[in-house]
């Protein structure tokens, strides 16, 4: 053999020793579609949530600014699981300053009077200590927008989350009576003005319509605490159970999926998920996809 | 009586060097200024409880405190307070006239005008101590007008029904104004930071705002006739603390220097003046020192009083005061004693007519409501009931958690509740009006009544049914029921409930738990 050839032999056995090591590290350097974590402390379990999806800085760029849109609808302290888990809040806000965000705010157009929500479910408060621009929502900045969907032609929706950069949407996972359970679609009502009792016949095709229009960067699903009764509002904590889960996923239709597997149910149970899914929002088959599952 | 003495000089004030007018008005405006911050401060942060004596005007208003106590019998510790401005009468003459009261204030104000005031009837003076008459002896008989002429609870549930709400309205034009010179979003950060404070946080919507605001413009237009006409002709707390100025150790005297030129006279707000400038009444003056700066001889001074006016009411008028004040009781409660479906009274309300003896009708209530649903009564609960708060869910709710309106009654017409006790206590029913319901008769999913219901358990729970839509199709749906057993009559089920003009789901004040006969 020539000198040529034998370089090319080693070189091609080298590659061959190397390339599933190549491939593993680039395998793992794919980020996942979801993460489902699991522990005791909200904070953390948040925390390795996101770091597991590739880090905030995956979602977020220097200078954006960020709706961080929690579930503050109910009048209710943080141990009724009626609103999202105030730690979890402050930590993602926490981690979109960090990963150069300019600006964070935090709001949503309660049921109840919202200065008691916004003051009970903690959330205020912990937003504003993580830095977060904690707002209430201004009548005058809801504007008409041009749905064109199945149910709904217009509707108004606040405008700061028309001319955000990036959303993240964070609900919490409760029990409804209407839609059997309220997860991420169902939380975009909270960015819907007007008069929202005329949204509940055919709900299901209007929380699609209204999904088509909000794209979130991501979506995590407080599972920590969830209602298993008596929600939306709840009142009794005998039917909040501790689940210490938090979900996060690119895809909004699959998380919401996977919230429902927390309540002995599936996607397809769900009249939005699966409308949502037949929409092409996202996948109910929350399984094919590229998920990390991580304990604490 | 070397003490008496020295306490004469100190007070025998020589007025030359010392402004007095100028005090006074100093005064005047802080406690104004403190008023309405305060009564801005009424209203929710969010927090359970205030965290301002939002109420403490109340607290110390004597005729308040009389009628309370001889139509209720009992006083909130609190408006003892109002003990303080009876020693205070007692002691200086009608300084809460002159120097406190707000009302008294907006007078001057509008007092100052310049505008040729014509005479008025030397006698009519004598009118607000009729009035008082008439309402201290109709609370002897458990009957309580004061509040609809006491002065603060006038300001009050003036500011709360009309002025607040018509200054709201032109300021957020004012800002829609601007946005729309500037561009949208050009005063968000403004409305942003006068929002929950000076600005309302919800803006707030009241029956009967604009004849209630017609009402308090007229009593101060009539400061245009004659300055302080509400006060020297009707104002019954004015009457009253006439009647104890009438004996007050100090008020305002004049010196042997002067000259009976009566150039005071033209200056008096009060009409307090008499023997050519020599004298004072004492029940009148309102302790202003207007008197003082005219007079050429510097004889106006403040000090021991010795000669005493009489206040010279008719024996007739005395009379036939007594006489209105005592048949005005039964003769306001002439009306059938059926419940008023209408009438639903705010949590902690004491049994109807206890809670008529009680309340004064200020509006700190309807203030301080968070959903703007405690609304003025008109003829719901009787002549005797104008202007009490009843609740109108259309409007707004009564808010599980909340307790801030039993906070801020003075007279406890309202107890005072922890939220422990406040969500125990029943207000009404709501009752499903199937022939509107969307799920009972239309073949529409809705259930918004059901998803709002603040009990645990609900107290609308649901039932599936299969309805048949228009199209022949058979449809499966939830309908909404009232478990009776559960419901507290909030409220938020009307609210929302999508049938918006005339809901399918509303409340009556039957089954509240505050009377043993309003029961099912």
């Amino acid at each position: 053999m020539n000198r040529r050839e034998f370089l090319k032999i080693t070189a091609m056995a080298g590659a061959g020793v190397m390339l599933p090591y190549e491939l593993q590290t680039l395998a793992a350097a794919i980020p996942p579609d979801m993460v489902i974590a699991h522990g005791a402390l909200p904070q953390k379990v948040t925390q390795t949530a996101i770091e597991a999806m590739g880090g905030m800085k995956r979602f977020i760029n220097k200078g954006d600014i960020v709706v961080v849109k929690p579930n503050i609808g109910w009048d209710r302290t943080p141990e009724y699981a009626a609103n999202t888990n105030p730690v979890v809040v402050a930590t993602l806000v926490r981690l979109c300053l960090e990963a150069g965000a300019k600006k964070v705010k935090v709001f949503d157009n309660p049921v109840n009077d919202a200065r008691r929500c916004y003051v009970q479910s903690g959330i205020a408060d912990a937003a504003r200590r993580a830095g977060a621009e904690v707002s209430f929502t201004d009548e005058r900045r809801f504007k008409d927008v041009a749905i064109n969907g199945q149910a709904l032609k217009t509707w108004p929706l606040y405008t700061d989350i028309l001319e955000a950069d990036k959303i993240i949407n964070v609900p919490i996972a409760k029990t409804h009576g209407l839609t059997k359970l309220t997860l991420g679609f169902k939380n975009w009502m909270g960015v819907m003005g007007g008069r929202r009792g005329r949204i509940h016949f055919s709900i299901d095709e209007k929380l699609v319509d209204v999904a088509r229009v909000i794209k979130p960067t991501l979506t995590v699903l407080d599972a920590v605490h969830i209602l298993t009764a008596g929600g939306p509002q709840g009142g009794d904590v005998r039917d909040v159970k501790t689940l210490g889960i938090v979900a996060a996923s690119i895809d909004p239709v699959a998380v919401d999926a996977f919230g429902a597997t927390l309540f002995g149910l599936t996607g397809g149970d769900i009249g939005y998920v699966k409308l949502g899914h037949e929409a092409g929002l996202g996948t109910m088959d929350f399984q094919k996809l590229k998920i990390k599952k991580i304990t604490i | 009586m070397r003490a008496a003495r020295f306490f004469d000089s100190i007070l025998k004030l020589k007025t030359s060097n010392l402004k007095l007018s100028f005090l006074r008005k100093a005064s005047q405006a802080f406690f104004l200024l403190l008023f309405l911050f305060l009564f801005i401060q009424t209203q929710s942060k969010g927090f359970d409880t205030l965290g301002y004596p939002v109420r403490v005007f109340l607290d110390f208003d004597p005729l308040i405190l009389a009628t309370t106590f001889l139509a209720g019998h009992a006083v909130p510790k609190a408006m003892l307070l109002a003990l303080a401005t009876i020693v205070l009468t007692v002691l200086l003459g009608r300084v809460f006239c002159g120097w406190i009261c707000p009302l008294g204030t907006l007078h001057n104000l509008v007092g100052a005008v310049p505008v040729r005031r014509k005479a008025v009837s030397a006698g009519l003076y004598r009118l607000k101590y009729y009035l008082l008459i008439v309402i201290l002896a109709g609370s002897l008989f458990g009957l309580e007008v004061s509040g609809i002429f006491d002065p603060i609870s006038i300001v009050i549930r003036s500011l709360t029904l009309s002025l607040y709400p018509l200054f709201n309205r032109v300021l957020m034009a004012v800002l829609a104004g601007a946005d729309a010179v500037g561009g949208a979003g050009f005063t968000a950060g403004v409305y942003e930071n006068l929002r929950g404070g000076v600005l309302a946080f919800n803006p707030p919507y009241y029956l009967q705002s604009a004849f209630i605001g017609l009402i308090f413009l007229a009593i101060l237009l009539a400061n245009l006739i004659q300055k302080r006409f509400w006060c020297r002709y009707f104002c019954p707390l004015g009457a009253l603390l006439g009647i104890l100025s009438r004996f007050s150790i100090l008020g305002i005297k004049v010196s042997e220097g002067c000259t009976a030129c009566g150039a005071c006279a033209a200056h008096c707000q009060a009409d307090a003046i008499t023997d050519g400038g020599q004298g004072r009444k004492s029940s009148e003056c309102l302790i202003c020192f207007d008197c003082d700066d005219p007079c050429p001889s510097s004889a106006v001074g403040y000090g021991r009083l010795s000669r005493r006016a009489p206040l010279n009411l008719s024996r007739r008028g005395v009379v036939t005061s007594l006489a209105s004040g005592v048949l005005l009781a039964p003769f306001l409660r002439l009306s059938p004693p059926v419940s008023n479906p209408l009438l639903i009274r705010p949590p902690g309300a004491l049994p109807e007519p206890e809670f008529l003896k009680h309340c004064v009708k200020c509006g700190e209530c309807m203030k301080v409501c968070l959903t703007g649903g405690l609304q003025p009564t008109l003829l719901e609960a009787g002549l005797e009931g104008v202007w009490t708060p009843r609740l109108v869910p259309r409007i707004g709710y009564c808010e599980y958690n909340c307790t801030l309106c039993g906070q801020v009654c003075p007279t406890g017409a309202i107890k005072r509740l922890t939220r422990a006790e406040k969500v125990e206590v029943v207000i009404g029913l709501a009752t499903i009006d199937k022939s509107r319901c969307l799920p009972h008769s239309h073949a529409r999913a809705c259930i918004a009544c059901q998803e709002v219901c603040p009990t645990s358990p609900k107290a609308v729970w649901l039932e599936e049914a299969a309805v048949k839509n228009h199209d022949g199709a058979t449809v499966r749906l939830n309908q909404p029921h009232i478990d009776l057993q559960r419901c507290i009559g909030c409220g938020i089920c009307e609210k929302v409930c999508p049938v918006s003009d005339r809901p399918a789901i509303y409340v009556t004040s039957l089954g509240e738990s505050r009377s043993p006969d309003n029961q099912l």
